[in-house]
């Protein structure tokens, strides 16, 4: 059930993007095929792969949602998200040890104890890439460091 | 003898301080990625291929890092197979099958040291294969045009959909979706943008480290939430720890066999080192008939698919090498190393970068043996990374993945990018779409097109370059053949099917 809800959603997509594809015009021919047939081809390709899935999704049995584990996938996710965005703000130290403190948690650590990995793993990766590993990492917040 | 000549070439730049220091650290670290449950050889290559970019490191060495920690992958994967009966990698789910009751009976001491024996043959006996065969291929292929590059290709997708097995169409979409993602960014020809709606930083198209990282780490972390069997104990390896003559003999020639075999399944585009695992467990299996105890713990159950994963994962190289078309997952981002040191694979490689290809041979060699020595005294010490926690775990890799995206670029955009890409990855996954198979074509999709575009130049928009020249009917042929497979296994299971009906 989910693979037909997938394929019919990419079905659509395809179709889209195959609208979008159309306009893509080169002003001057440079070569006989142009830039937009290949995207096309793909595109009508995958539609007819969707289209199978679609009518030939072979009916595995569809499992109940899990609730409590969507939940969790999408904590993480928001984790993820909220650790991508704050990077640069923060600095790497601070989202590190608040990603690392948020994710242990969802791994069933003990809020102490991720704490404290989280705050270690901040400081010392931020130790090894910037330092050793000359990486240059966002300071953010802690800038004062600098000095 | 001019191959010796280089090969010794090769070892001169193997046996730099620094190619050894970063072989050995390679090595290390894939042992402890491969054994890992969950993070197989295409995470750890993935996970160092941007920090190694970041580093700065030369690309002979890059790639020694990146092949040491596959080889490490497929050494490692077998210590949670053998002691915890959960395949550290997909390609040690055959160990599982003899390694875990061997350690159940006291004997896993003999199965770890043993299977590591059979893996240091099986890689010598394919590095070899490498050696002898990769350089005839690269002279023939120099005579491959655009035309015969853009079927070959065809053709290594169409392995995917033959080989991976039950799901052929998913896997052929995920192909497509590579394909797909590929065309992002301005069109290299004609300068038109394509697919990058109006955001500057997806112009020059999507970074291959981006899409590596999200589909791999990033949808490896959102899956990882679901296992909840955590807090299982290992075996503990007691007794002796050695194994003795006589059980070296009894499976020195299903090893060998078995490396040969890992080998020539691994150089076939699309099929790795867990089809190599499967084919040659199944055939010892049935060689040795009455007389085997497998399944229920005979020592030629752990040394058939150990030689042969090593074996495949080293054969897999020669595609890579010689037609710049990758025979795996993990060799696709092999590949996408390369091409971001502006080096393009392919049969020229030969020529044009000794130093890289046959510094990566030696490395391979000399990887083994590290490996090997690494592997008999410290699996205690490996055993017991078994028990590190997700809690520590889970984290270290998402920021290791983060630095590693956010060094290419230093933007967010990529950072919320690699997570998208992780989503849209653990979605397919759990549709059953196989990811590998997508990395291949994301690979492939620049290349496919630019040469399917050259070609046409050439003829002038005549379609028939495509069919025309000898080379690549044949391939054609091959393309027909493979995409054939799946129906043909299907007809033949319900021919089976209805004779049993009547039966």
């Amino acid at each position: 059930m989910y693979v037909r809800l997938f394929a019919g959603i990419w079905l659509l997509l395809c179709a889209a993007l195959a609208v979008v594809a159309w306009g893509f015009q080169a002003p001057f021919a440079y070569d006989p095929v142009g830039p937009r047939a290949y995207p096309l081809l793909l595109l009508s390709l995958m539609g007819a792969g969707a289209l199978w899935l679609l009518v030939k999704p072979h009916g595995e049995p569809t499992p109940p949602i899990n609730w409590t584990l969507v939940r969790k996938i999408a904590l993480c996710i928001a984790t993820l998200l909220a650790y991508a965005l704050l990077f640069e703000p923060l600095g790497f130290i601070v989202s590190t040890a608040l990603a690392g403190f948020v994710l242990g948690v969802l791994f069933t650590g003990r809020p102490l104890a991720c704490a404290i990995s989280g705050v270690l793993m901040g400081i010392l990766l931020y130790g090894l890439f910037d330092y050793l590993l000359d990486i240059p990492l966002p300071r953010g917040v802690l800038l004062f460091l600098e000095g | 003898m001019e191959t010796l000549n280089f090969l010794a070439q090769g070892f001169d730049v193997a046996l730099r301080p620094v190619n050894l220091l970063v072989a050995l650290f390679g090595a290390f670290v894939g042992t402890v990625v491969g054994l890992l449950p969950g993070l197989g050889p295409i995470n750890g290559v993935a996970i160092l291929l941007p920090l190694a970019f970041a580093l700065g490191l030369p690309p002979e060495t890059a790639l020694i890092l990146l092949a040491a920690v596959y080889l490490g992958c497929e050494y490692g994967g077998r210590i949670s197979a053998i002691l915890l009966n959960v395949p550290g990698d997909a390609a040690a789910i055959m160990t599982t099958l003899d390694g875990y009751p061997l350690a159940r009976q006291g004997k896993g001491g003999i199965a770890l040291s043993l299977s590591a024996v059979s893996s240091f043959i099986g890689s010598t006996v394919a590095t070899c294969g490498v050696v002898l065969f990769a350089p005839l291929l690269a002279q023939w292929a120099v005579a491959f045009g655009p035309a015969e590059y853009f079927v070959l290709m065809v053709f290594a997708i169409a392995c995917l959909g033959g080989m991976v097995g039950d799901k052929p169409v998913k896997t052929l979409m995920s192909a497509l979706i590579g394909l797909g993602l590929a065309t992002v960014g301005v069109d290299a020809t004609t300068g038109v943008y394509r697919f990058t709606f109006d955001s500057v930083s997806l112009s020059d198209g999507i970074q291959f480290v981006i899409v590596v990282i999200g589909l791999f780490s990033v949808s490896e972390i959102l899956l990882m939430l679901e296992n909840t069997h955590h807090g299982q104990q290992a075996v503990k390896a007691s007794g002796r720890m050695l194994f003795n003559f006589k059980e070296f003999c009894l499976t020195i020639w299903t090893t060998l066999r078995s490396a040969v075999a890992g080998f020539v399944i691994g150089t076939l585009p699309g099929a790795g080192a867990t089809i190599a695992s499967a084919v040659t467990y199944m055939s010892e299996k049935r060689m040795a008939g009455s007389s085997g105890r497998f399944g229920e713990g005979d020592l030629r159950g752990v040394a058939a698919p150990e030689a042969a994963n090593n074996a495949s994962a080293c054969g897999s190289l020669i595609p890579m090498l010689t037609l710049g078309v990758p025979g795996s997952g993990t060799t696709a981002v092999m590949i996408g190393a390369l091409t971001l040191y502006n080096i393009t694979p392919g049969p020229l490689l030969f020529e044009q970068q000794p130093d890289v290809v046959w510094g990566l041979i030696a490395s391979l060699f000399i990887g083994n043996v590290i490996l090997l020595v690494m592997n008999i005294p410290l699996v205690g010490l490996f055993a017991r990374m078994l028990s590190v926690p997700n809690w520590i775990l889970v984290p270290a890799i998402t920021v290791v993945s983060l630095v590693g995206v956010y060094a290419v670029h230093s933007t967010t955009f990529d950072l919320v990018l690699m997570i998208g890409l992780g989503v849209f990855g653990y979605l397919l996954r759990k549709l059953d779409f196989p990811l590998s198979s997508l990395i291949l074509g994301f690979v492939l999709g620049e290349m496919m097109e630019d040469n399917l575009r050259r070609a046409l130049s050439i003829s002038n928009g005549e379609l028939s370059i495509l069919w025309t020249s000898p080379i690549t009917l044949a391939l054609w042929a091959l393309v027909v053949l493979m995409l054939a497979l799946p129906g043909i296994r299907w007809l033949r299971a319900r021919q089976k099917k209805a004779k049993l009906a009547h039966a």
